[in-house]
Formats: C-alpha cells, structure tokens, sequence
C-alpha cells in the first residue's frame, strides 16, 4: 500500500477530524503552564531574595531544563520517576501518560518562566523600591504595589513566546502515547496513507492557535500598559524592551517565530 | 528636634561614616556639604534606615532608636516621620502625579482615597503641578519630576525631610523651579536636611552648615560662619574649588 495523490480537499477534512483533539491539546498547555507558572515562582524567589542554598537549587533545576532537549526530559520522567518513587512504596504505573507530560512540560516552562520573573523584577529599579521604603512601605507592600505591577508588563511578551513555545512543544506528546494533535494527525494519515495533507491541516491548526495567542498576549500588554501609562517603561525604552524580549526569544531557542511585539 | 548621636556606617572594612553628631531643631534647614565620596548621602540614608548605620542613636522627636537593636516596627515608624527626595527622583513610574502622591497616604496611612486624593492635589498644586495631576512621570521634565518628589515627601507630613542633591541631575534651567519650591516648604518651617552643591542656595536658606569630608563632620556653623570665615583648611579649600569667586561678598 503506497502513500495516495494528494487530495486538496481532504485538508478542510483533516481539519475538522483534528478539533476535537484541540481540547487534550490545550488541556496540556494550561496545566503545564499553570504547573510552570508555580515552578518557575518558586525558583526564581530565591534568587531574587539571595537565600544561600536554595539558590543554588534553583540554579542547577533552571540549567538542568534549559540545557536538555524537552523530549529527553518527558522520557526521564515517563520512564524515570516511577522507578525512582518506586523505594518509597509509590506506585506510578498505572499514572496517565498525561500526567507524565503535564509534569515535564511544566518544570520545563517553569525553568524559562523563572528567568523571566526575575528579569523583569529586576528591571524594576531600585530607586522606585527605596522610594517606596522612604514613605514607610513593608518589602511586601513595595513588592505588591511598585514591583510586580512593573514587572508584570515587562515579562508578558516573555511569556506569551513561552505559552506559544510550549504549545509548540506538546507536539512531542504522542511520543508517550498520548493522543493529541499531532498524534491524531499521524493516525489520520496513516490510515488513508494521505499524511501530506493531514500535516498540512495540522500546521494550519497550530497556526492559527499560536497567531491567536500572539493576538492574546498583544492585547494584555497593550492593555496593562494603556493602565500604566504607556510609557510605563522609559528606562528601557521600545528599543530595550525589545532587546530584553529578544534575548528571552533566544534564550528559549525561539528565534524570531512568535515574537510578540 | 532630630538628633544624631555617634552614627558610624561601615562597608567591609572601609568606615564610611566616623561617628557623626548633629542636632537639628524644628523647622531649621541643614546644608551638608563635602566633596563626592565624603559620605553625604550615606548620612541622609542612615537617618532613614535606608542604610543601617552599624552604631548610634536616633532621635526624631519624642521617638529615640538605638541603631544597633533597631527592629523592624522602629524603622517603620522612624521612616514614617521622615521623607527623602532623591537625587533621581524615583517617582513611581506606572504612577501618575497624583497616585505617586496619594500612594503613601493610601498605603502607609491607610487614609480614605478621597481624602488622599484632596491632599495630593493641593500638594501638588503647592508645588505648582495643579495641572499636571494626571501626568505620568514619563511625561513630565525633570523639574516637574522632582516637583512631584517633593510633593511625596510632604504628603505624609514628616517631622524632617531629607534631600539627597535634589537638583544635580536636573538641566540647569530646571534647576531654579526646584529651588524655588524648597525655598518656599522651608519658609512655612519644615524642618530639612539638605546635601547640595548649590552654593548661594545654602547660603540663602541653611540655618546651619554641615561640611563634611571623609566620614566626618569637619566644621559646622551657620553659613555667615561658614562661607565667610571658615576655620579649617579642609573647608577652606573645598569652598575655594567649588566657588572660586569669594561668595561671602553677597
Ligand atoms: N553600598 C555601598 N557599598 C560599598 N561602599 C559604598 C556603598 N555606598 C557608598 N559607599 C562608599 O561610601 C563612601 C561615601 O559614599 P556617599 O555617601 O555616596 O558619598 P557622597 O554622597 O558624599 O558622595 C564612598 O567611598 C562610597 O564608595
Ligand atoms: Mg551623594
């Protein structure tokens, strides 16, 4: 059985067939970025606050999921932590893939969203924060009221090529089985041998998500910075913000795809 | 009346600040001079903890702190009856005008918002900003920056206010505007301590002259005293570098 000619009309076909699977897709995103969003707190507070031995913790944890490849991570996971929890008296074995994946993407996401919060908290100047002390503010009030406010502006482009990289990434998923987009595609082509056009509306589909998400995240910076003032960042300037958003683009390996600003 | 009695600041091993005395009564406006590196604005953070001094007293008021067993609820309230203008202005930048104003009393005094708001905009209005309420720091000169600075530190009604080269980084034709407001706060009686490189303005305003140099206070004295007649060498040539036209003719 040969691969068939390629049949135009089976895209728009193809397309419809994958929406469904676009639910276990984006169920992935939001749980691991939620997952991320958590990890990647908890690690960058302790280099923000400079607490000695955490620090390092979160240094080694950072390097470890920036410097592996993300499909080498979900097989250490899928593979790997069953077998480590397993002395404890855990047992994994019969844990959904799905939670495997959820888990790996979101310490992997929580590594990069670390590096963002402290760079954007740490683009908040100083000045700002003893101002603040000045009239008589706690460090949690400063950090509340001064800080994050700031900083928020600064890190959601970061974080929008982030959210789009990981939805990009999930793509690895159905090396474990678990069936979303890109391994309903995959069914769907071989099944009629017409894997040409069912990539094709699987592109198409990633497209469009990844275009709405850009659109998403433009809107919500563009929203904070209206609330802002829209120069809210004169001391890095367009040019510096997007000098910082390019070195995030490439510290996530993302080049220039996706940026959203 | 503000008190230091002793206040020493040590970085590693370098002691920045010697042991340093003043006492500065109500309403009176010290000028500290001394050249870049002397430990100037090192003394004004001491005073509001922005530095911990690593020994000494504090007295503002009725309210007396021992440096070394400074807790938090002391620095609290010692940094609530102190305010600071910063040599770069450190506005609240996603704040306009009026919010960089109203945020203290909103936050720190937990004063209703629209009482907070009638204060700040009087506030502002003093300091001739009436119309600039609304402005975002971004938008706003250097001189109107500072104007808002000032504008902050009053609004919680310190019993000092501390301001750290308030016009050095400002155009020089901005720098006149903020003057002139400092003049005025320091006619209607706050009490200020001052770092500053405007000569004739110390000269003008200052009740009292601090000049230091190397972590010490060398000479104090009033600014006849100081600009005229100054007994030590060290401040001698200091004036002389600073203003080599004889300013005591004025
Ligand atoms: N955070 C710091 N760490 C180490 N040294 C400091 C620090 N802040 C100030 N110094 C040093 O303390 C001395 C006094 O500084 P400063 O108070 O800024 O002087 P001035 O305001 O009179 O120019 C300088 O030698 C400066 O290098
Ligand atoms: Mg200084």
């Amino acid at each position: 059985m040969g691969e068939q000619a390629f049949e135009f009309g089976l895209i728009g076909v193809y397309f419809m067939k994958l929406l469904p699977t676009l639910r276990l897709t984006l169920l992935i995103v939001v749980g691991s970025i939620a997952v991320g969003l958590i990890a990647g707190t908890l690690a960058a507070l302790p280099r923000l606050y400079r607490v000695p031995i955490l620090q390092r913790v979160s240094q080694v944890y950072v390097s470890f999921f920036r410097g592996t490849p993300i499909l080498i991570q979900l097989f250490l996971f899928y593979y790997g932590l069953p077998e480590l929890v397993e002395p404890l008296g855990l047992d994994l074995s019969r844990t959904p893939a799905l939670a495997f994946v959820v888990l790996a993407y979101g310490l992997h996401s929580g590594a990069f969203i670390s590096e963002a919060i402290r760079a954007a908290v740490t683009a908040v100047d100083r000045g700002q924060v003893e101002a603040a002390y000045a009239v008589g503010m706690s460090g949690p009030q400063a950090l509340r009221r001064i800080v994050l406010p700031q900083a928020l502006v600064i890190a959601v482009p970061v974080l929008g090529n982030l959210v789009i990289a990981n939805l990009k990434d999930t793509s690895l998923a159905f090396t474990l089985g678990v069936m979303e987009l890109t391994g309903k595609a995959q069914t769907l082509g071989l099944l009629a041998q017409h894997f040409l056009e069912a990539y094709l509306s699987l592109a198409a589909l990633y497209f469009i998500i990844s275009w709405g998400l850009e659109r998403l995240f433009l809107w919500w910076e563009r929203s904070l910075l209206r609330k802002q003032g829209v120069a809210a960042l004169p001391r890095l300037g367009r040019l510096g913000r997007q000098a910082l958003m390019r070195r995030f683009a490439q510290e996530a390996r993302l080049g220039r795809e996706g940026a959203s600003g | 009346m503000i008190k230091l009695s002793g206040i020493r600041k040590k970085y590693g091993h370098h002691e920045v600040l010697q042991g340093i005395d003043a006492t500065v009564q109500k309403g009176e406006v010290v000028a500290i001079l001394g050249p870049s590196g002397s430990g100037k604005t090192t003394l004004l953070r001491c005073v509001n903890f922005l530095e911990r001094p690593n020994e000494g007293e504090l007295t503002i008021g009725d309210f007396t702190i021992q440096c070394k067993r400074a807790r938090k609820q002391d620095i609290y309230t010692l940094r609530r009856k102190t305010a600071m203008v910063f040599q770069q202005y450190n506005l609240f930048r996603h704040k306009t005008a009026l919010e960089n104003v109203m945020e203290g009393l909103l936050v720190v005094q937990k004063m209703p918002r629209d009482q907070a708001r009638e204060r700040s905009a009087q506030l502002l209005d003093k300091v001739g900003l009436g119309k600039k309420l609304d402005a975002y720091p971004s938008a706003l000169s250097g001189g109107q920056q500072q104007r808002v600075g000032i504008a902050r530190a009053l609004a919680g009604n310190p019993e000092v206010i501390l301001f750290d080269e308030p016009t050095s980084a400002l155009d020089p034709e901005l720098v006149g505007e903020v003057l002139a407001v400092i003049r005025t706060i320091a006619r209607e009686g706050i009490t200020m301590m001052i770092v500053t490189h405007e000569m004739s303005f110390a000269q003008d305003v200052a009740t009292q002259v601090l000049f230091m140099d190397e972590g010490v206070v060398v000479e104090r004295g009033t600014p006849r005293e100081m600009f005229s007649d100054p007994k030590e060498e060290r401040t001698r040539r200091f004036l002389k570098r600073i203003a080599p036209e004889p300013i005591y003719h004025i």
